[in-house]
């Protein structure tokens, strides 16, 4: 099945220029239907209002943080099927297998380029 | 009184009492035991009024040696000078780069929104973009600058610090609950922050991970 490419799509981080940075890749790759939330307890309800396509969040911030962002929407009804990429400069080897555990569907390490961030939604949505 | 004053009283007490010479057998060793008690007790709180005396100039010489090693910390320099310093030099760091992102974002996302019908105008408009986006990248030398000034004061601390903590013996106390609790929480969050030097597991690294059933085999065979 086709993506469909106006699909919502929610952007979580605590810092604005990374918010912008993933939001101009987005509209780059042709998603324009971009949500923000600057951090976890924000993007929950929004989620709770809104069906989204993707989430992309990072993971360090307050004051709830990416990680309990995404334990919490796999462990509600309404939003435990949403597709959840964590985009992040945590890089433990314990980090990715905590998010692995914890449902995520792909993780990017920061820095990160544009292919690297189509490639893993490619992975996780479908190609478009 | 000191000691030996009231031992002194005592036994010239004792002393006017032999003298009287009382015929009394038992007077007279009672006598004789207070005598040796006396003369016990002189020793004793002698040496106590000698050791306390010792134990006193210890004291007060360790007041002094810690009041000229606080005094070559230079507790009030660190304060008001070195730490106010370099967190307004940061703080520069934050706004300078903050100042530069926006411009080389803006400048980028003017250019993506252009349609590049007249190609003459379109590249003019490409060069101005990029001078900007150039000049912008200059805060990178301030940057530089800043850092390196609050690194030194950093250092500057790191070794007054040390220096006290050598010289007196200073042992690190056990952190405070806040602190613990604090901690407790970023390791249970996995909060670790950025590596130094890169990421510690690289993107392909990560993408195994994620690839993998995750199994115990599966994570020891990503570390072999």
């Amino acid at each position: 099945m086709a993506v469909e490419m106006t699909m919502p799509i929610l952007v979580v981080d605590d810092y604005k220029t990374m918010v912008r940075i993933i939001r101009n890749l987005l509209t780059q790759i042709g998603f324009e239907n971009v949500d923000e939330a600057s951090d976890g307890t924000e993007a929950f309800e929004k989620m709770k209002k809104q069906k989204y396509g993707l989430v992309i969040s990072d993971w360090n911030m307050e004051p709830m943080t990416g990680y309990e962002l995404l334990q919490r929407v796999r462990a509600d009804e309404t939003t435990k099927s949403v597709p959840f990429i964590m985009v992040t400069a945590e890089s433990k080897t314990e980090n990715v297998i905590a998010a692995k555990k914890a449902g995520v569907n792909n993780y990017i390490v920061k820095p990160f380029n544009a292919g690297t961030l189509k490639a893993k939604m490619a992975a996780v949505i479908g190609d478009f | 009184m000191p000691a030996p004053e009231v031992a002194a009283r005592v036994r010239e007490s004792l002393a006017n009492l032999k003298a009287k010479d009382l015929k009394d057998g038992q007077v007279m060793e009672v006598l004789a035991l207070a005598q040796q008690l006396t003369d016990t007790m002189q020793l004793f709180f002698g040496s106590l009024d000698k050791s306390i005396h010792q134990e006193f100039v210890y004291i007060a010489d360790y007041i002094a040696r810690t009041r000229t090693e606080i005094s070559k910390l230079r507790p009030n320099d660190i304060k008001e000078q070195r730490i106010p310093t370099a967190g307004a030099e940061l703080e520069a760091v934050v706004t300078d780069t903050e100042r530069a992102t926006e411009t080389i974002m803006l400048e980028a996302e003017t250019l993506l929104g252009t349609r590049p019908d007249d190609v003459a105008a379109y590249k003019a408009q490409v060069d101005e973009a990029m001078m900007r986006i150039i000049e912008a990248c200059s805060f990178q030398d301030l940057s530089g600058q800043r850092v390196s000034k609050v690194v030194e004061s950093l250092r500057h601390v790191e070794k007054r610090v040390s220096r006290f903590a050598a010289t007196m013996g200073v042992h690190d106390a056990e952190a405070d609950e806040d602190e613990i609790a604090e901690a407790d929480r970023k390791k249970k969050l996995h909060l670790n922050g950025p590596a130094i030097g890169g990421p510690e597991v690289k993107q392909d690294m990560v993408d195994e991970m994620i690839a993998s059933d995750l199994d115990q085999n599966a994570i020891d065979a990503l570390f072999d």
